[in-house]
């Protein structure tokens, strides 16, 4: 064994979770408690996949096509899952997840584990459709959909009019900035947010996402002693979120439903921050009319800020656009977007 | 002291110092985390994990640019300690003009970051780089007003003379306002936490999305680099770089160097980060006007 391979085994096996259906409430919280794990926010930077909960038959390509964004030596593994996984570890004691996970990653490190294969070809999901030699297909070098991936297109600011590049893509079902299994097809004009649609809802968990938030507004330590803590009021927690000035990083208004409240007044919920005042009705809101003119920042606060139920009433509220309206035409059956 | 010599020291306080912040960035995440134990030795065996794994490539990505992003961004963090005297008349870079190199600098970070963004051809990544463009366009600015009041007692560019013109007085006292603000400049160079809008978790990673084997640990030790360079020089403009009583220079600039660093890693950690639209209106409102305040009152202090 190398001396790399030999401090690198020493290392906190930088995990990938993919949470689907029945995943354990307090999955994230387990995963944060174990010791030698470290959950990271791209696949890129892991070396095992945790499927935690089962992934849908329909989402089983986007499973597969994040199973291949993995680095090698990489492997997987799943956990409350009935999913089949060529080559992944079952886990079955969660009390020996620690031991089982740094097992595999020192395995791979040193070789004696082989590096699992890609499930999909490293090619184009798609032929391409595009018109010029370098995959343009729209007018001049931009807009077209090669290989059925859309490309930027010029169309109208919401804000000002002004004629910039917009994109349309899906994004989703694993990404961890977005409740597991949302997946929203979004026309960007730079973080903007143009138009959204529902491809695909939330799975239903009793998951509370307060250390999502505070994983936003730039505090992945108080993130992590929020799924650590045993009780959501620990007086040192809050006075460093009050102290972090988190509250007040948030607009006055953001998100804003037709009770009245506001992502600053669910943040003061999720965290433990204030005792509940108001009772969340979400009956006539749809996505639409919470992320639209919104930037990218400001629109995950958004998403993050309701509680499981909510959000999918949310989603089933929200309109279909018209085909038109998104700009590129998005091609939902052949293409799976980022980070799926 | 002879230019090897020199360029010796500044090396092992370049290794030094990047050790030194990835163990202490460490050890206050996982006390903040209320996470006990580990080895001091945890971000090693995290660089090794992730060169022995494979440096992926995106479709269609701009490798070159890619390269040079990370390998400029280290190399950046090392000029801005090269420009920095680690005794009388001992920087690396001696010019005249040292804080417009180091100025330079500043403006290039911008430049790329955004091409670590733009390089892999990837939503996330180049939305994090249009983002910290419009951010640090205006954070460049507030560095301007600061550093060119820093300058004003010394009449010169020279961060030697700089130094040397605190002998009486720290800049930190002389012009209060100035290592606050320059401190914010500083989470913004190093991308780290409430001005950290290319690689935040909103954006999964954003302009380092994409990074995986030796290029994420090449990013991440540029970052370290760029931390210690900075620290560095705002040791030096604001806490009289290398002066100091009976201890060697180098050894106070050491530890002022520390200092600075242990407050950008633990305000990284403490302090939340505002949606970017919020951020600029408190950097064009409020930040920038505080700035010009700053070199306004280092102006009348000069003509007095």
């Amino acid at each position: 064994m190398s001396w790399l391979a030999k401090m690198a085994g020493l290392a906190e096996v930088p995990v990938f979770v993919a949470f689907g259906e029945g995943a354990p409430a307090d999955a994230a919280s387990v995963l944060a408690k174990t010791p030698g794990l470290r959950v990271v926010e791209t696949p890129r930077a892991a070396a095992v996949l945790l499927v935690v909960g089962t992934i849908p038959e329909a989402l089983i390509p986007q499973l597969h096509r994040l199973h291949d964004q993995l680095p090698h030596p990489r492997a997987s593994a799943l956990w409350h899952s009935r999913n089949e996984l060529p080559g992944a570890t079952r886990i079955e004691e969660i009390a020996k997840i620690s031991v089982l996970l740094r097992a595999i990653h020192r395995d791979l490190l040193v070789g004696s584990l082989k590096t699992e294969p890609d499930f999909l070809p490293d090619a184009p999901p798609n032929e391409w459709r595009g018109i010029g030699p370098h995959g343009q297909g729209g007018k001049g070098m931009m807009g077209g959909t090669p290989f059925g991936r859309p490309m930027a297109m010029t169309a109208a600011d919401l804000r000002d009019g002004l004629e910039l590049d917009a994109y349309t893509a899906d994004f989703g079902p694993f990404l961890p900035m977005l409740p597991p299994g949302l997946v929203l097809t979004l026309t960007l004009q730079g973080d903007m947010i143009q138009n959204v649609a529902v491809a695909h809802p939330p799975f239903e968990t009793q998951e509370q996402r307060g250390w999502v938030l505070l994983n936003l507004l730039g505090l992945p330590a108080l993130a992590e002693r929020m799924l650590r803590a045993t009780n959501i009021g620990n007086a040192t927690l809050k006075r460093l979120i009050r102290l972090s000035g988190a509250r007040a990083a948030i607009p006055e208004g953001l998100g804003r439903t037709h009770d009245g409240s506001d992502v600053r007044t669910r943040f003061d919920l999720l965290t433990g921050t204030s005792e509940p005042i108001f009772t969340l009705h979400v009956q006539q809101t749809g996505l639409d009319d919470l992320l639209i003119g919104l930037e990218w920042h400001e629109a995950m606060l958004v998403l993050n800020s309701f509680d499981n139920a909510s959000l999918r009433a949310i989603c089933a509220n929200t309109s279909v656009p018209e085909p038109d309206a998104m700009a590129g035409g998005m091609d939902h059956g052949v293409h799976a977007g980022h980070m799926s | 002291m002879s230019v090897a010599l020199t360029l010796m020291i500044m090396l092992v306080f370049m290794t030094a110092g990047m050790l030194i912040a990835s163990v202490l960035d460490t050890f206050f995440y996982r006390w903040l985390a209320g996470r006990a134990g580990g080895s001091l030795l945890t971000p090693l065996y995290a660089a090794a994990a992730e060169v022995s794994r494979q440096r992926i490539s995106t479709e269609a990505p701009d490798r070159m640019n890619w390269f040079l992003s990370i390998s400029g961004f280290l190399t950046l963090g090392a000029i801005g300690l090269a420009v920095v005297p680690l005794g009388p008349e001992s920087a690396v870079i001696g010019l005249e003009t040292s804080v417009v190199l180091w100025g330079a600098c500043e403006s290039l970070v911008v430049v790329l970051v955004f091409l670590h963004g733009w390089s892999p051809n990837s939503p996330l990544a180049l939305i994090g780089a249009y983002r910290y463009v419009a951010i640090g366009l205006p954070i460049m600015l507030l560095s301007m007003f600061v550093l060119i009041a820093a300058a004003l007692p010394a009449e010169s560019l020279d961060l030697r003379a700089i130094v040397t013109s605190q002998e009486d007085l720290w800049n930190v006292i002389r012009q209060p306002l100035g290592l606050p603000l320059f401190i914010l400049l500083g989470l913004s160079l190093t991308l780290r936490g409430p001005l950290d809008y290319a690689d935040s978790a909103d954006l999964a990673g954003g302009t380092s999305i994409e990074d995986s084997g030796a290029n994420r640990a090449g990013w991440q030790v540029a970052r370290m680099s760029m931390l210690v360079g900075f620290s560095a020089v705002a040791a030096s403009a604001f806490l009289g770089g290398y002066l100091g009583p009976v201890l060697p220079g180098v050894v106070w600039l050491a530890f002022k160097t520390l200092t600075i660093m242990i407050v950008i890693i633990a305000l990284s950690h403490l302090l939340a980060r505002m949606p970017v639209a919020r951020m600029l209106g408190l950097i064009w409102k409020v930040l920038l006007p505080i700035a010009f305040l700053d070199l306004l009152l280092a102006g009348l202090v000069a003509l007095a």
